[in-house]
């Protein structure tokens, strides 16, 4: 020992401070690094979904420190560092999305869950409404204890010898539509009558032609052609004498008979 | 198949320019598709990573040019692992814009059954 000059010394001292320097950047790159790959290597989410990542900051940084032990190496170290700390970056991001495509997939059942049930209360309301808009029919409509519900589309309907519907109709053959759309079980009967001017034979055809009509009408409307069953009756029947306009009138119509919910007809008169 | 002649003629050069160091072709390639795979997932120079990759690259480009092979290596790999992050980090952002999407989605649906109920 003491053999080493004193120059040799201080050179050997300036070479170590020198070093210390470079080092001490070194130094804070491994400490970041180092705490980088803590967080990761400790964090059970991060290991699950990037392990390789995990493993290369591990192992970029044990070469680091490896590097950290020679003389002269200041670049390496940093560049080691630089590479573990990034992987941890890259690791911990990973991580991130598929924790957020985790609870994507959650919130997804949650959303069809939701959506379900928000069908169903609405599809609850529109039964609700169904049964609203079957008051209004059953209010249109009279009950005969023998043929069961009957709506009468009355003599404003048609015009004498004509079998076309007038547009004033659309309203009730509209919630008729709406009535038979909510209520798919059931189906109707149309019957036509007419009042007893003109020879019988053409009262039948035109009765016929007249709740004809009615069901295309029906039919154009969306509503099955096969719940629908048409007849005419001519003059049979009557509502009221044919001896007054009036009378005559009333007699000019078309009668609905509703099927029970289950879609089951009354018999034909 | 031009190529190869040219493929040769680097090894040789770089062979020739350092023994210890050899050309980091692979490493230019694998850095040179992480920044274009960040690319192609929608990162732009508004990522800082990105940014960082491509200058880097750059810079890798240009040692390999004057047969710095040890700092093209150096810069390659750091510009690799930049834009694998910059990709990363875009990917997450994207995802949590879903999920947030998803979660107005579900506060409205929620919001309206509370109104029907």
């Amino acid at each position: 020992m003491s053999s080493i000059k004193p120059l040799a010394l201080l050179a050997i001292v300036g070479v170590l401070g020198l070093q210390g320097c470079a080092s001490e950047r070194s130094e804070v790159a491994l400490d970041q690094a180092s705490s980088a790959f803590q967080s990761v290597k400790d964090d059970s989410n991060v290991l699950r979904s990037a392990p390789r990542d995990v493993i290369r900051a591990g192992e970029s940084l044990a070469k680091a420190e490896r590097l950290a032990t020679y003389w002269g190496t200041g670049s390496d170290v940093r560049h080691y560092a630089y590479l573990s700390q990034r992987y941890s970056e890259i690791a911990r991001e990973h991580s991130n999305l598929v924790l957020t495509q985790e609870r994507q997939a959650k919130l997804e059942l949650e959303r069809q869950r939701l959506q379900l049930a928000l069908r169903e209360a609405k599809l609850s309301s529109v039964q609700q409404q169904g049964k609203w808009l079957e008051e209004q029919i059953i209010s249109l409509a009279t009950t005969d204890t023998d043929r069961g519900l009957v709506m009468t589309l009355g003599d404003v309907l048609f015009d004498t010898g004509e079998a076309d519907l007038k547009s004033s109709a659309s309203r009730t053959v509209l919630k008729l539509v709406q009535f038979l759309q909510l209520n798919p079980k059931r189906v109707v009967r149309i019957e036509g009558y007419t009042d007893s001017t003109g020879n019988p034979d053409d009262n039948l055809k035109l009765s016929r032609d007249r709740a004809q009509s009615v069901a295309d009408m029906l039919v154009d409307l969306g509503i099955d052609e096969k719940r629908t069953k048409v007849i005419g009756y001519g003059d049979q029947y009557p509502v009221e004498a044919n001896a007054s306009e009036r009378g005559r009138a009333q007699n000019r119509r078309v009668e609905i008979v509703f099927s029970d919910e289950k879609g089951r007809l009354g018999a034909e008169r | 198949m031009r190529i190869q002649p040219l493929f040769v003629a680097l090894a040789a050069l770089a062979l020739a320019g350092c023994a210890s160091d050899p050309a980091p072709l692979e490493q230019m390639r694998l850095s040179e598709q992480a920044v274009e795979q960040a690319k192609a997932v929608g990162a732009t120079d508004d990522v800082a990573e990105l940014k960082l990759a491509e200058d880097k690259l750059e810079r890798a480009r240009s040692n390999m040019l004057g047969e710095s092979f040890r700092d093209a290596r150096m810069r390659a790999e750091q510009s690799e692992l930049d834009a694998r992050l910059a990709e990363a980090k875009v990917l997450t952002l994207k995802s949590q814009e879903q999920l947030t999407l998803l979660q107005s989605r579900v506060d409205r649906l929620r919001k309206q059954l509370g109104e029907q109920q």
